[in-house]
């Protein structure tokens, strides 16, 4: 059994994909740090993973990160205890459902701001300073297939997520001369407690979400992040989905999201019967284009590895 | 006077202050928002006896978490419908993240995207009961395209693009539009305050000017574009940005965010030329030798 002697702070480790990535660096013998709001739940967690791997210590820190004092908070925390994060993943984050115009809560899309994007820049920029005098550290960071895609019925959460997109990958190009990794992992809708507790139950993404267990997505992000990899889209059709994205006007692109987020109500058997029709259109349409995403990946991973300049243009 | 009103944020500067104009132009009366009161007064007085509108001044810091609420209040309270929102103020932070200054980063945050979506949010629900309403929303080139050493900046104008894009197409069945504008690099204070006034996409690239950029904008706002591009370069530059990588983008863009060096450029131009000039001797010279060899068979 191996202890590596690193930690791993994991923002939003309490459930869903930030638990099942708790659980990768706990087999890996990470020493833990577990932030979020419910610590019961995290003492619990904290309990299971000594009891199950028993290598790593694990340290529980309660903080609401909708609270714009918290990152510093959860910073200070770490300096008392002198721990040293190695790995920082933030994962905690939340959406709301429903029109934004008529039927959202503005209190929640502002805490879903605070949450998934200040709360984010901020904990990075306090943990990145110090990788940064020691050059050496490693970031996750929890996008989606939103940050490509907008999010009708969601359009506040799919904003965060693109924000989270493009400044993971910025940041990334300006420690490109240093030991120190941004990853960026894509999910698509997963089968966590993201959609309940956004008010999403029922939708045909929902539906879809049963599909996809978050300990598989929680895989794929861990191996990317340890390997270095600039970003990972968990999924095939998810990958295919996003290289649509790059290829296909936004209104097209969008309208197409809309449909997953509809709620075909009741159980009803018309709205049912509906539903399934939307799921099989976005089915054949994602499938129609699949050969383009591979293409399109092929030559994505292709330009990855050739140092572009500008200049290159101009000649 | 067409009677209507319109309420535009960043008013005191730039592309806002070119906004004024142009409303005040058409007759509407205006909402004028920033911190700057006296700025905004100056132009609210030249722009009232010009044009014969009503304009009400809101100095108000878009940092602060109230400063939405506040204004719906002011303007509810003093009667005001707004017809049209212009979602103009912005600022950024130049720098390497692991450098720049948080707080500044985080005031970004606050007025480019929390601040943005909160006022879209209440003057929306009332434009949504009413049936009519515009709103123009300030995004940028870099909506799609990651920023290094703006990267918070980039990253809040990606936000603004999804959140307009999506709320668009929640909006079809409405008579409300939403447009989204995005600039290039242009001429206003932003790079100075951004810190940014050395880098080469400010020294070394045109800039736009904001007149211009204001004039795209309210047309493509007055006519319900979903997304005006402002200038042609940008426009090509937007097509690109879309369909290559982020990687790719994001170091493109870093070259032009690098300081300025004009002694460097200049020895890349010189090294480029002489590169294309010694292939296209090359070139020559073998196409030369080649017909020298052909005679020679003949
Ligand atoms: N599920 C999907 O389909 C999907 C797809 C793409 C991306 N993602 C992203 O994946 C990440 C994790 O989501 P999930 O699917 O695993 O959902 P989840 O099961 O609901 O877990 C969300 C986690 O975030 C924490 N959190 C939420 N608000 C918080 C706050 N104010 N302060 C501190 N922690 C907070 C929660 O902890 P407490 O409640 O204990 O505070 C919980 O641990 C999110 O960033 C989400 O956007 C999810
Ligand atoms: N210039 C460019 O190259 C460029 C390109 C693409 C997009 N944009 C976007 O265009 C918009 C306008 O920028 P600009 O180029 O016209 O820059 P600017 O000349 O610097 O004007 C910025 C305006 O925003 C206001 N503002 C800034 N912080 C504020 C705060 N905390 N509270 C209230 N108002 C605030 C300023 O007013 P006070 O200082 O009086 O508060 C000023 O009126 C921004 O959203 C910017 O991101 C600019």
């Amino acid at each position: 059994m191996k202890i590596n002697g690193q930690t791993a702070l994991i923002t939003g480790a309490s459930s869903g994909i930030g638990y099942e990535l708790a659980r990768c660096f706990a087999q890996d013998g990470y020493n833990l740090v577990l932030v979020s709001r419910n610590t019961d739940r995290l003492n619990e967690i904290a309990n299971e993973f000594t009891q199950q791997y028993g290598l790593g210590k694990v340290t529980v820190v309660g903080a609401d990160l909708a609270q714009p004092d918290a990152p510093q908070r959860v910073y200070n925390e770490m300096n008392n205890q002198g721990i040293r994060v190695n790995v920082l993943v933030n994962d905690a984050g939340f959406g709301e459902y429903g029109m934004f115009a008529t039927e959202t809560d503005l209190q929640k899309e502002l805490s879903m701001i605070q949450t998934n994007v200040t709360a984010l820049v901020h904990l990075t920029k306090l943990f990145l300073r110090d990788m940064t005098t020691r050059n050496e550290g490693k970031i996750l960071m929890l996008a989606s297939v939103a940050s490509v895609l907008p999010n009708p019925l969601m359009a506040v959460y799919g904003a965060t997520k693109a924000f989270i997109l493009s400044f993971s990958e910025a940041l990334r190009n300006e420690l490109k001369d240093t030991d120190i990794t941004v990853t960026a992992l894509m999910p698509g809708a997963t089968n966590t407690d993201f959609f309940n507790r956004a008010g999403a139950d029922g939708t045909v993404a929902h539906k879809q979400a049963m599909k996809t267990d978050a300990a598989d997505v929680a895989r794929d992000g861990y191996e990317a992040l340890m390997s270095g990899k600039d970003k990972v889209v968990s999924g095939m059709m998810n990958k295919a989905q996003v290289a649509m994205s790059r290829v296909m006007p936004d209104p097209f692109i969008t309208a197409n999201v809309r449909k997953q987020m509809a709620r075909p109500s009741n159980g009803n058997g018309q709205h049912e019967k509906e539903g399934k029709k939307q799921m099989a259109t976005t089915g054949s349409l994602v499938g129609a284009v699949l050969i383009l995403g591979i293409v399109a990946l092929a030559y994505y991973n292709k330009a990855r590895y050739t140092d572009f300049k500008l200049s290159d243009l101009h000649l | 006077m067409n009677g209507k009103t319109a309420l535009i944020t960043g008013a005191s500067s730039g592309f806002g202050r070119e906004f004024a104009k142009l409303f005040a132009q058409d007759g509407y009366n205006l909402v004028l928002v920033a911190r700057q009161q006296e700025v905004l007064q100056q132009l609210s007085d030249e722009l009232t006896q010009a044009h014969g509108i009503n304009a009400t001044v809101l100095a108000k810091d878009l940092a602060q978490p109230d400063a939405a609420d506040q204004i719906y209040l002011e303007c509810q309270q003093q009667g005001i419908q707004v017809d049209v929102l212009v979602n103009d103020a912005g600022l950024s932070e130049y720098g390497k993240f692991v450098e720049s200054d948080l707080r500044k980063e985080l005031d970004t945050i606050q007025v480019n995207v929390t601040s943005l979506v909160y006022l879209t949010k209440l003057f929306l629900r009332d434009m949504v009961a009413r049936n009519e309403g515009k709103i123009l929303q300030l995004g940028s080139t870099l909506s799609l395209i990651p920023t290094p050493l703006m990267a918070v900046y980039g990253a809040t104008k990606a936000f603004v693009l999804s959140f307009t894009e999506a709320l668009q197409n929640e909006l079809n069945d409405t008579n409300v539009t939403l447009t989204i504008l995005m600039p290039g690099a242009a001429d206003t204070d932003f790079f100075n305050k951004a810190g940014a006034e050395d880098t080469k996409v400010y020294q070394d690239t045109k800039l736009s000017k904001p007149e211009d950029v204001a004039r795209d904008g309210y047309e493509g706002l007055m006519s319900g574009v979903p997304r005006v591009v402002s200038g042609f370069k940008n426009k090509v530059q937007a097509v690109g940005a879309g369909m290559l990588p982020g990687s790719l983008m994001a170091a493109a863009m870093r070259d032009l965010m690098e300081p300025y060096d004009p002694d460097a450029e200049r020895k890349k131009k010189i090294t480029q030329y002489t590169i294309a000039g010694v292939v296209a001797a090359g070139v020559l010279t073998w196409l030369a030798l080649g017909r020298n060899r052909r005679s020679d068979w003949n």
